[in-house]
């Protein structure tokens, strides 16, 4: 219970910081701009005015040069996309053909993918520029304040030099924070936008035009639209990827403390040999060892053979289990989830096998020995020693891995693609199979459907449950903040 | 935070900066008409004419020979060819992620037709196009649909307009068998084979997971598959035929080969390594498995038309989709003229005639087909004897799930002969997925 | 069950299992069988696909371990180029990109990481709760907003394009690194601002030297994208220009149907040479790599 109310103390904090930081935002350039001369308040309309007042001439100009950048930018750029973003573009390609040049003649047509695209790069500048403007007053407004204190005005080389110091964060943050925003933030806005459109294959540009048709497509998933099973698909693929989550987070943890348990124990000769000999399998790509891996399980590979040989095919036909004259592990729901996990065991616990290495170097081991002396078994001291120990050690790693299971694209998409057909015909009509992942589903849609209408709004989905389990996540495993421990 | 909002900014302006040059680039492809008046957009006769073409994997050596030898046609113009690998198998996957960076001319297999004319990514060459090819090729567009087989241009074309080049045949299914092991006449029927298979040992192989496929004996009873102009498919499998059978009968019909000991089904993909595995003695494949077939079956590799299959206690002969290689042009080609040449060259009956010698893809060129070379070819022969029976492959992107996971119920059993009502239920399920709208 | 459990990495029990060294001897070797049973179910895939890969047969033929004749002639043909394959090609070009990710992509870690674990600023907080949220996101889905955005760079089938998606959002994944900088001691740091030293000047002379081991953690992870990674290169290097391709790229497409047949053991053949070095450097690295990821796994 208390870790719980800390938990959603932690988020109210959050939020309520969040809301704090643009408040005092917004406060600040008010007092700038109420108690500020004509030149901060010249500063709004030309940014390099105030510097200039205080004779900050380089900053003056580049500010300057920064705001026709901004200026040209919208003007150049901008004004190209931004006016058809209501409507995503209303000019269908049409082509002619020139007999005299060979060549196939274009009209001006719109691209809705690009408008989408290029309006919000254009949003997210234009954000940034009203930021850097409404913040360039304060700082000229405080230049201000200094001046009229008669206090010292930094030259440009010193202003230089306090971002190797006092903003050294800001060199450090700038050029990550850029390709954050361009590769990871931009790309997720617009899918997110997609999620209200109707780009589907019916709508691909750059030949048709998309536009916006608001929550219809949440409708359709949820049961009320064109496809009857949709929304029957969707809930059996979370339910699959909810438990495969679980799963594969959970056996490859507590396999991986384990095996390291187990390395590193004091009878082990050879250590290094072994651990070498379980890390090699990580080094091998993914999509070799899981190809391998499911022609190993294949209706006519070699564990088939093997298990036909010694009699255990037919022992498992005897009992009823299987009804093939082969065990079917990568092709009969149930089986193939099954063998999906162990497999994923296989791949995962040398990952955390080292990572229990190193944290179990730390474990206290008074507290074992007096456990032991007290007459606890192994399996006690494993299970209220070793194990509370790493849980407090290596939770928020756990949560994190979690939500990468439950993007695990490749384990999923290299197991059964082409291998496993699914026989629930409901399943089929959404282009799902049993095996299939939210990710997986999502990618397929795009992919061989190019359905991202339902595809960005499945990614929402797996974006709302992912933020749900960190948060109860978070809220289970973190007692407090833990930053300040060792500083 | 404002510096570093600042620099943030600062290193986006100059990105975006790129962004207009980057931009005036993609605006010049999407729009030529501007530059199409300049002086730097010649006729006939200029600057070189640049051009990006893309064949499979097993085509490369053989294209380069080609392109050189449609440079030496036009002597008078120089060109920029380059040549990409993409597979014909996938090209629609790479074409419609970025129809504006796809080649100019690509190679693909029919099925992917009705999805590229969809997204506008093929040039309709009976357009204004066609003069290009009497001005610079000395034939008309009509001759090179009669130069081809019929079902080849029939493959090829959507709504009555032709969109690609055929360019090869051969792309449907037949019978490889061991005839060691099964005679001619045992082929002939699945009753036959099934029988000859499980004397021997031995088991036929047929992929029933995958439309593709198991169509075949659906096609064979008379139903249809069809696509509206909306692009959602037509089918009919849950009702009754042109021929007077009903959907269940033809289920009951798989069912039985299913059930039967003699038969394997095979994984749509494994096909290659079970014939190599030695796992069958004849199985239902195409002509890219030829060289496997003839390795496994030695002597005995022999191939043949369809078998029949006991429908409502009659013989009845499958079908299957006739499937071609074709040659399109990108509806976004900037050098559209003279793409549609390069992709007529490509697929002439000299060019056919090569092809079939390097990688023995089966000629749409009737004058090619009739080669002595090609007619002798056990697997093409059985692939143009069973196409007699083949209709051309009209479906949607539903199609295929559905499908797919109905043969797989038929090969695990899970349809029991006897359920009429779970049969009649699974094809109502089966033709509901299929013709579901598209979206 | 086993008897390795009673000995879980302890010292405590050694006194009372001195009482008979016959035992013990008999212990250790019943452990080690069973560590040694353990290992042999994890390595029999990679014999079995080292195995494949010296087959005299050429296609897919997955009833047998052991091939029925062998031969090294795939490596002879899988190291000289033909029209499908052109594997040192491939590899250079991953070589190349995976080196460039790796610079870039742990300076941006470090970067961040230092930043959020050692600076104080007022937005810190509401920078790292954003972080969390974008790590959310599928990044599966984004693919083709990425795609046209490096396309409007003109960045598409280019090298540069693809060593920007492997690295240019490394920032994301500073959460390890920030555990293993929030494990130093700040003394050091006061010390050194006492002693006149800016901010740069700590970062470079007092924290870098102590981060070894979370920089070849990061290092060796960046380094390992390119050569697992073929659904973002496939999109990327869409013209079909088969020189331009990655190792994942160019042995993905040896699968196709109609070239499996020909090019299967050439295919394990790639994932044999491609494990080679990236084994030996986890070899080396692994010391390293294990204090890197416990240390930032402390903090998670």
């Amino acid at each position: 219970m208390e870790a719980k109310t800390s938990g959603l103390s932690r988020l109210g904090s959050a939020v309520s910081g969040f809301f704090a930081v643009i408040a005092r935002f917004f406060s600040e350039f008010g007092t700038a701009m109420a108690k500020g001369d004509l030149f901060v308040k010249l500063s709004l309309l030309w940014w390099g005015a105030g510097y200039f007042r205080r004779r900050q001439y380089v900053k003056a100009i580049l500010m300057t040069l920064l705001e026709i950048a901004v200026i040209v930018f919208t003007l150049n750029f901008a004004m190209a996309y931004v006016p058809k973003f209501g409507t995503l573009g209303t000019v269908q390609a049409e082509q002619v053909f020139n007999m005299q040049t060979m060549q196939t003649e274009w009209n001006d047509y719109d691209n809705s993918f690009m408008i989408l695209l290029f309006s919000l790069f254009s949003f997210v500048i234009w954000f940034a520029a009203a930021v850097v403007c409404m913040r360039n007053v304060v700082n000229v407004y405080e230049l201000q304040m200094q001046a009229q204190r008669g206090k010292h005005i930094n030259t440009f080389v010193e202003d230089l030099r306090e971002y190797l110091d006092k903003k050294f964060h800001i060199t450090l943050l700038s050029l990550p924070v850029l390709g954050i925003v361009v590769f990871t933030l931009i790309p997720m806005l617009l899918l997110i936008l997609v999620a209200f459109t109707n780009y589907d294959q019916q709508h691909m540009p750059p030949t048709n035009l998309f536009g916006w048709v608001g929550f219809s497509n949440f409708v359709t998933l949820f049961g009320g639209g064109i496809t009857t099973t949709f929304g029957y698909a969707f809930v059996r693929i979370l339910g699959w990827t909810i438990i495969w989550s679980f799963f594969a987070t959970l056996t490859t943890y507590i396999g991986g403390i384990l095996m390291s348990l187990l390395l590193n124990s004091k009878l082990t000769r050879g250590t290094k040999i072994w651990r070498t000999m379980l890390v090699v399998t990580i080094a091998v790509p993914q999509f070799v060892s899981l190809l391998l891996m499911r022609n190993f399980f294949a209706n006519s590979g070699i564990v088939n053979t093997i298990c036909a040989n010694i009699g255990l095919t037919g022992f498992l036909r005897d009992i009823g289990l299987i009804s093939t004259s082969y065990i079917p592990f990568m092709t009969a729901p149930g089986w193939v989830h099954v063998m999906i996990i162990l497999i994923n065991i296989w791949i995962g616990i040398p990952y955390q096998m080292l990572i229990a290495t190193g944290v179990l170097m730390n474990l206290p081991t008074d507290q074992i020995e007096s456990a032991k002396i007290d007459g606890a078994n192994p399996f006690q001291v494993f299970k209220s020693i070793t194990m509370p120990y790493m849980l407090q050690v290596t939770g928020p790693a756990l949560i994190t891995d979690f939500v990468k299971n439950f993007n695990n694209f490749n384990v999923i998409y290299l197991l059964t693609q082409n291998v496993f057909v699914t026989t629930n015909q409901f399943m089929a009509n959404s282009q799902a199979k049993e095996t299939d992942l939210l990710v997986t589903w999502l990618f397929t849609l795009t992919q061989d459907y190019y359905n991202y209408k339902m595809a960005s709004v499945i990614g929402i989905m797996v974006f709302i449950v992912c933020a749900v389990f960190t948060l109860v996540g978070f809220n289970f495993m973190i007692s407090g903040d833990k930053e300040g421990t060792y500083q | 935070m404002k510096k570093l909002i600042a620099l943030l900014l600062a290193a986006v302006m100059v990105l975006s900066l790129a962004a207009c040059g980057g931009s005036g680039k993609t605006a010049e492809t999407q729009a030529p008409a501007a530059d199409a008046n300049a002086p730097a957009a010649p006729a006939a006769s200029g600057g070189p004419i640049s051009l990006t073409l893309w064949g499979a994997e097993e085509d490369q050596a053989l294209l380069a020979e080609l392109v050189e030898k449609f440079k030496a046609q036009y002597p008078d113009q120089t060109f920029d060819i380059q040549i990409g690998v993409e597979s014909e198998s996938t090209a629609k996957d790479t074409v419609l992620t970025d129809v504006e960076a796809a080649a100019d001319v690509f190679a693909f297999a029919n099925d992917q037709l009705n999805d590229l004319v969809a997204a506008g990514a093929l040039l309709a060459l009976d357009g204004d196009i066609a003069q290009v090819l009497p001005a610079y090729a000395g034939k008309t567009i009509d001759d090179v649909k009669a130069a081809n087989g019929e079902g080849s241009v029939a493959a090829a074309s959507k709504d009555g307009k032709l969109y690609a080049f055929p360019m090869g045949g051969g792309n449907n299914y037949f019978l490889y068998y061991d005839s060691t092991k099964i005679t001619a006449e045992q082929a002939q029927s699945w009753d036959g084979l099934l029988a000859a298979a499980e004397a021997a040992g031995s088991k036929v192989g047929m992929t029933y997971a995958s439309g593709w496929y198991n169509a075949s004996f659906f096609l064979g009873a008379g139903f249809i598959t069809d696509m509206n102009p909306d692009g959602t498919t037509v089918m009919d499998w849950n009702g009754t035929s042109a021929d007077g059978f009903t959907g269940m009968d033809v289920v009951k019909g798989m069912a039985a080969i299913a059930a039967h000991p003699g038969f394997l089904a095979i994984a749509d993909g494994d096909i290659s390594n079970q014939i190599a595995s030695k796992a069958v003695c004849a199985v239902v494949s195409g002509t890219w498995d030829a060289g496997a077939a003839e390795t496994a079956f030695g002597e005995g590799y022999a191939a043949t038309k369809l078998p029949t299959f006991t429908c409502a206690d009659k013989q009845v002969q499958m079908s299957c989709y006739s499937g071609f290689k074709l040659m399109g042009v990108n509806a976004y080609s900037k050098n559209s003229g003279w793409a549609v040449l390069l992709a007529e060259f490509l697929t002439n009956e000299a060019s056919q005639t090569a092809r079939f010698a390097s990688r023995q893809l089966a000629p749409t060129n009737l004058k090619a087909a009739a080669d002595e070379a090609v007619t002798s070819n056990v697997a093409i022969a059985a692939s143009a004897a069973q196409d007699v029976y083949g209709s051309v492959q009209n479906v949607g992107g539903k199609f295929w799930d559905p499908t797919a996971t109905f043969g797989q119920m038929i090969a695990n059993g899970d349809l029991k002969a006897d359920d009429d009502a779970a049969i009649q239920t699974a094809l109502d399920t089966l033709v509901e997925g299929v013709t579901a709208p598209v979206e | 069950m086993s008897k390795w459990k009673t000995d879980i990495g302890t010292s405590a029990s050694e006194s009372a299992i001195q009482a008979g060294k016959a035992r013990q001897k008999r212990r250790i070797f019943l452990h080690n069988a069973f560590i040694a049973l353990l290992c042999v179910i994890w390595i029999i895939p990679i014999v079995w696909l080292v195995c494949t890969s010296f087959s005299a047969y050429s296609g897919m033929n997955t009833s047998t371990f052991f091939p029925e004749k062998w031969s090294a002639i795939h490596y002879v043909k899988l190291l000289t180029p033909d029209t499908v394959n052109q594997f040192p090609t491939w590899f250079w070009n991953t070589f190349v990109i995976a080196c460039w990710t790796c610079v870039i992509s742990t300076l941006f870690v470090i970067m961040v990481a230092y930043a959020m674990s050692v600076t104080r600023f007022k937005s810190r907080k509401a920078l790292m709760n954003a972080a969390v949220l974008m790590n959310l996101f599928p990044g599966m889905l984004s693919m083709i907003a990425v795609y046209f955005t490096l396309k409007t760079f003109g960045l598409t089938n280019s090298h540069i394009g693809l060593i920007l998606v492997y690295s240019a959002s490394a920032g994301l994944g500073y959460l390890v690194a920030k555990g293993f900088f929030d494990t130093v001691p700040r003394a050091l740091c006061e010390a050194a601002r006492i002693d006149g030293c800016n901010e740069a000047m700590i970062f470079w002379k007092i924290v870098m030297p102590t981060s070894k081991p979370i920089i070849v953690y990061t290092v060796i992870s960046s380094f390992l994208v390119p050569w697992m990674d073929f659904v973002y290169a496939k999109m990327l290097l869409n013209a079909g220009v088969s020189a331009n391709y990655t190792v994942a790229v160019g042995l993905y497409r040896m699968l196709e149907k109609s070239l499996i047949n020909t090019y299967f053991t050439q295919f394990c053949c790639g994932g044999v040479l491609v494990s080679i070095p990236i084994s030996i450097l986890f070899m080396i690295m692994q010391k390293f790599y294990v204090q890197g990821v416990t240390s930032g796994a402390v903090k998670g």
